[in-house]
């Protein structure tokens, strides 16, 4: 799939572009403020994978809904590739999945990524292919003449994908994606993150799923009660500095004291001995026969 | 930057795909069986006409199920419409899309319209097919009493028809308008059919008003005059002969009564969305 904006872009324009956003609802007829964001500023750049974490109600989903001029800031704003989000120009490069998509259980996948093709403009003899593509992308053609109604969560999730992919954005904005989706799902996911990120997307995802984020993000943004607490990349987050981890077979308890000797006569103390764990979700994917990388699509 | 405009294709994409959701559900069936059982059952029970020429029974019966069954089906199928794409948040899918707010409202009640239209015509249709075969059947019966040719004039039926459907379209952008800035759907609905019944019977207030001669009661009749389409002025299928034809001058001021009306209200259904936080 190509990506053409991608590379049409001036260099220095963000993808996303947030300054002292703030988000107020009135609640109740006395309408008390409910600050949902709370002066954020951020900034995502062209080609990366950003998450946007946080609990549940930290302003994660307003925050998306803002970028998409689906609501107006109380202050600050959002610029989208440097457009301001209030203005619709700014959405006709995002592709956008919502937080447990729904969509018209009357058609079919194959009429519904029609439909939003058309919405954004996109026609010609080509458009039947581009559907194809997409839907075979996000591994639904077996299952794309069927009525969306009968689609499992997993299949709204990816045939929200494929109406927010089909109009090639240069951004994708996907709020909890796999949000209620199994395991073996979810790293199908994952693996088409990765692809799209190859292709020169900008991917701005909303989670709270936070081990699913750290593998595929870039930099990550954390939000709790509307405030951005900490922001950087993955690696710069969860790494400490100073210090390596070494996975070696199991060592005799003499072996073991032997090389804590020989690291402390070169001036190195070995901090600790623990067994090498494995994420659940490894063991997961590895019981059902689809590790990560493999079975990207399903029946 | 390219702009984005206003586009007649969104607005008929929307729309058709409104349609298309409408016509797949059992409301718009039930309505459309229960009109249609009312047209062709008009036919065995015309002994309680009081007296009624017969064909001016049928077709009272035919327009009298359009209204009643279209406006039941206009309100609650353009709230349902409106609040579903709320409700089930399909709306957010489609508005994070370059696609205007005002194309999202216009296609709604195109949509309607498209609704409404397919009900309206299908009922003229069979309405004028009773008609026609009864006519015929009358004229056989009675050849002394249609010594003229038939009586009925089918252009007429089809006229009266598309009054009702004008009708139903000022009746659907109104019940837009409130769902616009409505919270729930129940208020849309019940809201709707209060509308209704003022724009029935405003003419009634208005000539109350106007008898009572004082300054306040002219002002408020003025105001509801103004604010409320009234309704009466589509009923004009008091006969079916073509002499009775009201003319093509009339004919074009209510065409630009029930327009204007339709316009005023997609256009502050429109003012009222613009904002709305989805």
């Amino acid at each position: 799939m190509a990506t053409p904006g991608a590379t049409e872009a001036p260099a220095k324009v963000p993808a996303v572009e947030i300054r002292g956003l703030v988000k107020d609802f009135a609640i109740g007829l006395r309408g008390v403020k409910l600050r949902a964001v709370d002066h954020l500023d951020l900034t995502v750049e062209a080609g990366q994978v950003f998450g946007l974490l946080g609990p549940n109600g930290s302003g994660k989903s307003t925050t998306v809904k803002l970028l998409l001029g689906l609501l107006e800031p109380t202050a600050g704003q959002c610029r989208v590739f440097g457009v301001s989000s209030l203005r619709v120009e700014a959405r006709r490069e995002v592709g956008y999945l919502p937080e447990a998509p729904y969509f018209y259980r009357h058609l079919s996948g194959r009429e519904l990524v029609h439909f939003y093709a058309r919405l954004c403009g996109e026609s010609g003899t080509g458009l039947g292919k581009r559907i194809a593509d997409v839907i075979a992308l996000v591994g639904l053609a077996e299952a794309a003449d069927r009525r969306v109604g009968t689609y499992s969560k997993g299949m709204l999730q990816r045939i929200g994908l494929a109406q927010a992919l089909v109009h090639d954005p240069r951004l994708l904005i996907l709020d909890e994606p796999t949000a209620g989706v199994d395991p073996v799902g979810s790293a199908e996911m994952a693996a088409l993150i990765g692809r799209l990120k190859a292709q020169g997307k900008t991917i701005l995802i909303t989670s709270h799923l936070l081990g699913q984020i750290e593998d595929i993000c870039d930099r990550v943004a954390i939000l709790d009660r509307g405030r951005l607490m900490v922001e950087g990349a993955v690696a710069d987050l969860v790494n400490r500095a100073g210090r390596q981890s070494l996975v070696v077979e199991e060592m005799p308890p003499g072996e073991l004291a032997a090389l804590r000797a020989w690291m402390e006569a070169r001036g190195r103390k070995l901090l600790a001995v623990e067994p090498a764990g494995r994420r659940l979700e490894q063991v997961f994917l590895e019981q059902v026969g689809r590790g990560k990388g493999e079975g990207e699509t399903r029946p | 930057m390219r702009p984005v405009r206003f586009s007649l294709a969104r607005v008929g994409l929307i729309a058709g795909n409104t349609v298309r959701e409408a016509a797949r559900q059992r409301l718009f069936n039930l309505f459309v069986v229960l009109a249609l059982m009312l047209v062709l059952g008009a036919r065995w029970f015309r002994d309680f006409s009081f007296g009624a020429p017969e064909l001016r029974f049928l077709a009272d019966c035919g327009f009298g199920a359009m209204a009643f069954f279209g406006s039941a089906l206009t309100i609650t199928a353009t709230a349902q419409l409106f609040f579903s794409e709320i409700e089930n948040r399909t709306a957010l899918t489609l508005l994070a899309k370059p696609v205007w707010r005002a194309e999202f409202i216009v296609g709604k009640l195109v949509g309607v319209a498209g609704l409404t239209l397919l009900f309206c015509g299908l009922l003229t249709v069979l309405l004028a097919a009773v008609l026609w075969t009864r006519e015929g059947a009358l004229m056989q019966e009675f050849p002394d009493n249609f010594a003229q040719g038939r009586v009925v004039s089918y252009a007429m039926v089809a006229g009266a028809g598309a009054m009702q459907w004008l009708k139903l379209l000022i009746l659907g952008a109104l019940v837009l308008l409130v769902a616009s800035f409505a919270q729930t759907q129940t208020f849309a609905i019940v809201t709707g059919f209060l509308v209704l019944v003022i724009c029935h019977l405003q003419h009634l207030a208005l000539a109350a008003y106007e008898r009572s001669g004082s300054l306040f009661g002219m002002t408020a009749s003025a105001a509801i005059a103004w604010m409320f389409p009234n309704f009466q002025v589509f009923a004009w299928a008091d006969s079916l002969a073509a002499a009775d034809f009201p003319g093509w001058g009339q004919v074009a001021r209510v065409v630009s009564y029930g327009l204007g009306y339709v316009g005023l209200g997609t256009a502050l259904a429109v003012f009222c969305f613009r904002k709305r936080e989805i």
